[in-house]
């Protein structure tokens, strides 16, 4: 396997090339963080609001699918023609 | 099945030691080609912006051919997306800020 073909040179790559790459590769790494952080700390204040209009909410919304199930059930029972005593 | 668990160190060993010699070749590449400029290639880093500033300025970019123009394209192109490589890496996902 060691007799492979003769590979070519390296290219020599020009400075602005590289600089520009590694530049704009930090810079990239970079702003990837800083945006990261900031929206990141965006969601949780939401996270947060949205936690306590759910709290405010479930009683109502608990209530309110009872009586929806409740209504079905009921419904189902006069098709069945059985008598519900409750 | 246990047979194939047992032989799976044996089968990675033998997976990394052909690698190598592809390993090596890359990195003999990388070293010259990807490396970060050294210091003492910076004075060449600016010269090399007053020379795309004077072409510009100066109008040649109207006399390149156009195998030059896409070559240019295509490297500058590829300069461009590490900064997107550099923004997949900052914002630990490849897609998408999970937050």
């Amino acid at each position: 396997m060691s007799t492979a073909v003769e590979l070519p040179a390296p290219v020599r790559v020009s400075p602005l090339i590289k600089f520009g790459r590694w530049s704009l590769l930090t810079v990239g790494i970079l702003y990837g963080m800083s945006r990261h952080r900031s929206l990141a700390k965006k969601e949780a204040a939401l996270r947060e609001v949205e936690a306590k209009k759910q709290a405010e909410l479930a009683p109502k919304l608990a209530a309110e699918k009872a009586r929806l199930s409740k209504q079905e059930l009921d419904d189902l029972a006069r098709a069945a023609g059985v008598t519900v005593t409750n | 099945m246990a047979a194939m668990a047992s032989k799976a160190p044996a089968l990675l060993k033998s997976a990394l030691d052909g690698a190598q010699p592809k390993f090596q070749t890359f990195l003999r590449y990388a070293k010259v080609e990807l490396a970060p400029p050294t210091p003492g290639e910076l004075g060449q880093v600016s010269q090399g912006i007053q020379r795309l500033l004077s072409g510009f300025r100066t109008g040649r970019w109207k006399q390149l051919t156009v195998k030059e123009a896409t070559l240019n394209t295509l490297v500058f192109t590829e300069v461009v997306c590490w900064f997107f490589i550099g923004e997949c890496i900052g914002k630990r996902s490849i897609v998408g800020y999970k937050v």
